[in-house]
């Protein structure tokens, strides 16, 4: 079996020479592979059941006796989540999607055995009707810039062969041979990275700082600690090429003088945590970690650390509070991490994806990088599409790109003919754009500017179906939930604020709560601890600055226009929609609806919760809100 | 020897010895910073947000609590602005809705500008401020309480629930709670939303301090502070 042979037996590379060579042997013996499956084992696909089609794939070749010309690679995510479980089978990159354990004897003896492209397997695009052969001829994948995803596809996470053989470890093996860590330094200042955690801190602002902040002992911190609801690029990059933030944070430590670097990784993402394991040990069983890399006088390991599951520890001096064994709490930053970090250590932390960018900018030079996107980005940025669209999943696109891009072009615009009416971007810290906004260009001074920020990445978009005051509502209410409480006004002013929107959905708001919730959220920004407080108002500010209008109608007009908040609606059937086929009546788990056979049903308001069971059992649009 | 660095505070050049706070400095000189959950010689953890100031750094003011900042060459501080003096009343009626029987919170809410608030009163007698966990931590060692849980569920508690042997009852932490005064019996009643300032608190920890310092400095003594003085 013309494979990879396992990790473990991997030789120690003494030098960039033998890791060149082994590149070519790789990439030879990937040559000799007949046929490559690709599956998206990513969280996604998996929850999509990937595990039982991969299951069910490996049983069919092994009945077609086709296992010594097949390669079955499980990746990590592609990005299309929506249309998953994903195959992309080469040679012809033809991509299947939506598969089902069922499919697979279909797969293996029509396209393995036979070469025949099985159309109801293709996607099909919702506006033409027409099928896409292969990802470039898909919409969703046409409109992105995908830097650092499109390797996903490529690499197994637990071979390490596979990425080297997709051209991995070659930034470090070229730093190494020739390049000083100001060199590495100034590559990544000329490429204008900036954090793609969310405060958008130049990297190599940080970095030199941290170079430069006196002490021997200094260390490096990957954050993968995401917590923003809806958002999990983080999560993706390190689940599906965790060699790639390795070795941007080998590079970054090259550059500041960093012996030691940790992966602070939430419990919750256990294939992360897995796949980071598996790639530190076969990492360090080829030379590439550990005691003079690649022959040169550069030592560097990592370790793993796992999060509690505290929200908070994705800011940094909380994450390096945990690391250090204590209270997850945020310290005052007058200090920075730079100087005094980990155990009084000057420290460089920055996100997964900031790592992640790093190799490919030493590769292709800082100039390269910073051709993309715009004067105060650069480069590519990874979006988490999700909420009231149809096509979710991960996007990449150059900084700059539109709003109205990402969200119609890639995203597809609303499902069921919907109007899209908002989004949410940067998390709960993040804050909500009205469609008439979304011409601005994506990239962290604009959105600033517009009362949101980047963020982590996530963008959740909201139809008429949504109520901004029962969104800004959601987030108070995660983010007190997430307060570490420490500071009185991160803990009462959020709990406060969220009194007051509370008492707005619930039909008790008063027109000056808008003031005070204005000068409150002030406060709050102003004067707390941590960036969890100071940016925690803005999901409120926004939505007042953008949606003002609705939050008068929820106190004034006691109406909840897009009738979400349950205090302010009312359920009721239309008689002459109603065709009285009881759906409804057998559905209400509260027996709120009656009426005879073929006659309109009638709708008891005492007895009715608001649940709107009703409303989706309904086929005739019968059942109203106001 | 210490080093000593020059830093302005409110426009007087001030001299403090490196690793002193910028609370403490300004406290030295006479200038009164309203300040909660600080104790002399205590660490200071930013819990309760009143003693915030101006930090100019390269012409931009970032706000941030003075306990928590150390004193730097050259340091530009402002205690007492527009803005800081806003943010303040806001903190402080936050603090004080949460504990509105509190005679200390009361007084210094009262002190801080606040003349009505906005929100529901709740009786939760507790600010978190963590006088007693620091004071039980950093004077005795014993570390017998501590903070529990996180956000709005955050408490003061003893581990695991169950008061511990190393616990001496000591009754520090009893003293230098700001709680631990006898309740308002005048016009500060729960649900009345106007706070009169009248009460005197009286802190047994604070008792011994001396005549001349400010109430700011010292939670409970006698309001002496001019710039403070009644409203």
């Amino acid at each position: 079996m013309p494979t990879v042979k396992n990790a473990t037996a991997l030789e120690k590379l003494s030098s960039p020479e033998s890791l060149e060579a082994l590149r070519k042997d790789i990439q030879a013996r990937s040559r000799q592979t007949k046929i490559t499956v690709t599956m998206c084992g990513g969280t996604g696909c998996c929850a999509s059941r990937a595990q039982d089609v991969m299951d069910a794939l490996r049983t069919e070749i092994k009945k077609n006796r086709l296992e010594y010309d097949v390669r079955v690679r499980i990746t990590g995510c592609h990005g299309f989540c929506e249309q998953g479980p994903l195959m992309i089978i080469d040679p012809g990159n033809v991509f299947y999607c939506r598969l089902k354990p069922e499919h697979a004897a279909d797969i293996v003896s029509r396209t393995l055995a036979g070469g025949e492209v099985i159309e109801d397997l293709l996607y099909t695009d919702p506006v033409t009707g027409r099928k896409a052969r292969t990802e470039s001829a898909i919409p969703f994948y046409r409109a992105q810039d995908r830097q650092l995803l499109s390797l996903n596809k490529l690499v197994d996470p637990l071979s390490i062969e596979d990425y080297i053989g997709a051209g991995g470890y070659a930034a470090l093996a070229k730093a190494l041979s020739g390049m000083s860590p100001a060199a590495v330094l100034e590559q990544v200042k000329k490429s204008g990275l900036r954090g793609r955690g969310g405060g958008g801190y130049p990297t190599a602002k940080k970095w030199a700082e941290c170079a430069a902040a006196p002490g021997e002992e200094k260390f490096v911190i990957c954050n993968a600690d995401e917590g923003d609801p809806g958002a999990y690029m983080d999560r993706c990059l390190l689940e599906g090429n965790p060699h790639l933030v390795l070795e941007g944070m080998a590079l970054g430590a090259l550059a500041i003088g960093a012996q030691h670097g940790y992966i602070y990784v939430r419990n919750e993402y256990p294939l992360a945590v897995r796949h980071a394991r598996a790639a530190v040990e076969s990492a360090r069983a080829a030379g590439l970690l550990g005691g003079n890399i690649l022959g040169s006088e550069f030592s560097f390991d990592v370790d793993i650390a796992r999060g509690g599951g505290a929200f908070v520890c994705g800011e940094s001096t909380a994450l390096i509070a945990s690391l250090e064994g204590k209270v997850g709490e945020p310290r005052p930053k007058d200090v920075h991490t730079v100087v005094q970090g980990l155990w009084d250590k000057p420290t460089t932390l920055n996100n997964v994806e900031t790592w992640a960018n790093v190799p490919s900018i030493i590769t292709n030079g800082g100039a390269w990088f910073a051709s993309k996107g715009t004067k105060g980005s650069k480069g590519t940025k990874i979006f988490a599409l999700t909420g009231r669209v149809k096509n979710t999943g991960l996007v990449e696109v150059p900084m700059g790109t539109s709003l109205r891009t990402i969200v119609f072009d890639i995203g597809g615009g609303a499902p069921e003919g919907r109007e899209i009416k908002a989004v949410q971007t940067g998390g709960p810290s993040g804050g909500c754009l009205p469609l008439s906004m979304f011409d601005m260009p994506v990239d962290f001074d604009a959105l600033r500017e517009a009362g949101s920020m980047v963020g982590s990445g996530g963008i959740v978009v909201m139809d008429d179906k949504t109520c901004m005051v029962d969104v800004a509502k959601y987030f108070l209410t995660f983010l007190r939930d997430e307060s570490c409480g420490k500071c009185s006004t991160c803990r009462l002013g959020i709990d406060r604020m969220l009194e007051i929107v509370t008492d707005i959905t619930e039909g008790r708001g008063r027109l000056e709560q808008i003031d005070l919730l204005m000068d409150l959220a002030g406060t709050v920004a102003a004067a707390s601890l941590c960036g969890l407080g100071k940016t925690a108002p803005n999901p409120v500010i926004s939505t007042l600055k953008y949606f003002e209008d609705e939050y008068r109608a929820h106190i004034l007009e006691q109406r909840c226009p897009a009738g979400v908040c349950r205090s302010l609606i009312e359920y009721s059937i239309d008689a002459h929609a109603c065709t009285g086929c009881g759906t409804c009546a057998r559905a209400c788990p509260h027996g709120a609806i009656s009426g005879g056979k073929k006659q309109p049903h009638v709708l008891d308001a005492s007895l009715c919760q608001k649940c709107g069971i009703c409303i989706s059992s309904c086929k005739f649009g019968a059942i109203l809100v106001a | 020897m210490k080093k000593i660095v020059t830093l302005t505070i409110d426009g007087a050049a001030t001299r403090a010895p490196k690793g002193t706070t910028v609370l403490d400095a300004a406290i030295e000189y006479g200038i009164c910073i309203p300040h909660l959950c600080h104790i002399p010689n205590m660490t200071d953890i930013g819990a309760c947000r009143l003693c915030i100031v101006e930090n100019i750094v390269d012409g931009r003011s970032r706000i941030t609590t003075s306990c928590t900042l150390d004193v730097q060459e050259g340091m530009v501080i402002r205690t007492n602005t527009e803005r800081i003096r806003h943010l303040r009343r806001n903190i402080a009626e936050l603090l004080v809705a949460q504990a509105p029987n509190s005679r200390a919170v009361q007084d210094m809410a009262v002190r801080c500008g606040v003349k009505e608030v906005r929100y529901p009163f709740r009786n939760d007698d507790c600010i978190l401020c963590g006088r007693c966990v620091r004071i039980c931590s950093d004077m005795w060692q014993a570390r017998a309480i501590g903070f529990i849980g996180r956000g709005a569920e955050r408490r003061v508690g003893f581990p695991f629930g169950d008061r511990p042997a190393y616990c001496k009852e000591c009754n520090s932490c009893v003293d230098t709670c700001p709680m631990t005064i006898a309740p308002c019996e005048g016009s500060m009643k729960p649900g009345e939303a106007h706070l009169c300032g009248g009460c005197e608190s009286q802190l047994s920890m604070a008792s011994g301090a001396q005549e001349a310092m400010c109430v700011m400095c010292r939670l409970g003594e006698g309001f002496k502070c001019s710039r403070y003085g009644w409203q």
